[in-house]
């Protein structure tokens, strides 16, 4: 047991952070920002590329101040001369052959000085770094690329520690109690297979939630430490968990078990299939919804490192999905294996100890990254 | 000596210990045992004094009902026959 969890551990590390890719011979984006102090529109200029250099790491920022040093007022007139542009005001920024000048909002201004870099990122570099990407070469598989692998890999390890949450679990096994006394095998599959299904509907939308809250908050500051804090908070508690090495079902909620036991008793028994199927629906949409609170810190910690990648929307989701899947491995697992014994199962402890183990020493990591080397949890 | 044991149908940890009773009963056939619900057996959950913690709880009594011992959560089969074996003529 333990030599499996150190390989894992192990080869998860050597995944994460030693597969970062490589760029040979690259080539940085230049910026030539002109500022002055006192000026609150260079302050906030300031912050939001100071942002940017963390999103791309390979950008080189040269920083003018030009209230006090004439050699910099020099330069900028020599910039306006070269690109024919107005210099009388600051901040004024240069990106390659384009400028920007002033600084509104970074969804406004800051969005501009954005697209200009990936201009300027497709024009030099982007052909170069997709050749320069190191490849990985693994037996039996062969060659893989580094950068495409190392978020597959995490979203594998968080959503797997995610899984083995035995308090999502008894909804679960009180509807396999009851399908298991149905004589109407079909009946069975398709009543459990509705609520599997919605289940992770459910959960679906409360990731995509965070994670369009976390595109639409970009890459403000305050939100990448509070998430940090998140990740390390729940390192500490899954190491307490594992030190403690508690087995068993906590006795508590009798009222709610009870209501929703009768509930799913009283919609399952329906006579008629449409109405037991749209309550099992509707049931498990709802219980799933209070349950959410049972693993409120890895969604919020996995969406927040998605949205720091640059993706297609399409792909986002499907990261999403991919997610939702492993979450669901030890529910399909519980599930498949009670339908077909036709004897519920349970998933011993040594499992969600492992994953208990597992998570606090990728929170823990997680949380250090977030808050000092974001760069690195964005694989390059 | 008898065991008391004592979970529910909701609960992860009871189901991992079935099989590893139903073992150990059928290789101890004259080990008494006594199953009662966490939701069913209200009653009997009184008696036996289980109304917080963790489930599944097992209580070995001895021939007056006098408790021995009581174990809750998973415990691995070995254990639970050492339990058995020091236990076995009380």
């Amino acid at each position: 047991m333990w030599k499996k969890v150190i390989v894992f551990l192990s080869s998860l590390i050597f995944f994460c952070l030693n597969f970062i890719p490589v760029y040979a011979n690259k080539t940085d984006v230049i910026i030539d920002f002109f500022w002055a102090e006192g000026c609150p529109h260079c302050a906030h200029e300031k912050i939001f590329l100071d942002e940017l250099k963390i999103k791309y790491p390979d950008l080189q920022i040269n920083s003018y101040e030009i209230s006090k040093n004439q050699t910099n007022i020099n330069l900028l007139q020599q910039k306006g001369r070269q690109l024919s542009a107005d210099v009388s005001g600051v901040p004024f920024t240069v990106i390659g052959s384009n400028y920007v000048s002033g600084f509104g909002t970074k969804d406004t201004t800051g969005k501009q000085i954005e697209d200009l870099i990936k201009q300027n990122l497709s024009q030099e570099q982007i052909e170069k770094v997709q050749r320069d990407l190191v490849s990985i070469h693994l037996p039996f598989i062969g060659e893989i690329n580094a950068k495409q692998m190392s978020l597959p890999i995490l979203t594998l390890a968080i959503a797997l520690v995610d899984g083995f949450n035995p308090c999502a679990m008894w909804t679960l096994l009180f509807l396999i109690s009851l399908l298991l006394g149905m004589k109407n095998r079909k009946r069975m599959w398709i009543l459990g297979i509705a609520f599997i299904v919605s289940s992770a509907f459910v959960y679906f939308l409360f990731l995509a939630a965070w994670l369009n809250l976390f595109i639409f908050l970009g890459l403000v500051i305050w939100v990448r430490v509070i998430i940090a804090l998140v990740a390390l908070v729940a390192g500490a508690i899954n190491l307490k968990e594992y030190i403690e090495n508690k087995s068993g079902c906590k006795i508590m909620g009798d009222e709610k078990r009870q209501k929703f036991f009768e509930k799913l008793k009283s919609v399952t028994s329906k006579k008629n299939f449409i109405l037991a199927l749209g309550g099992i629906i509707l049931l498990a949409f709802a219980v799933n919804l209070v349950e959410l609170i049972c693993s409120a810190g890895l969604p919020a910690i996995y969406t927040k490192i998605l949205s720091m990648y640059q993706l297609p929307t399409w792909q986002y989701y499907l990261y999403l999905i991919f997610y939702i899947f492993v979450f669901m491995i030890d529910d399909l697992f519980v599930f498949f294996t009670a339908m077909v014994t036709l004897q519920a199962v349970g998933i011993q402890s040594k499992y969600t100890k492992a994953s208990h183990l597992v998570g606090e020493i990728i929170m823990l990591i997680i949380g250090l990254l977030m808050l000092f080397k974001p760069d690195i949890l964005m694989f390059g | 000596m008898k065991v008391i044991k004592i979970g529910a149908i909701w609960c992860n940890a009871c189901l991992v210990m079935r099989p590893r009773w139903q073992e150990i009963e059928q290789e101890n056939s004259w080990l008494k045992t006594q199953y009662f619900d966490y939701d069913q057996d209200k009653e009997q959950l009184k008696k036996y004094r289980v109304d917080s913690g963790n489930l599944p709880v097992f209580i070995f009594l001895d021939k007056a009902e006098n408790e021995l011992l009581r174990l809750t959560g998973e415990i691995s089969k070995d254990k639970l026959l050492q339990f058995i074996t020091d236990y076995k003529d009380k």
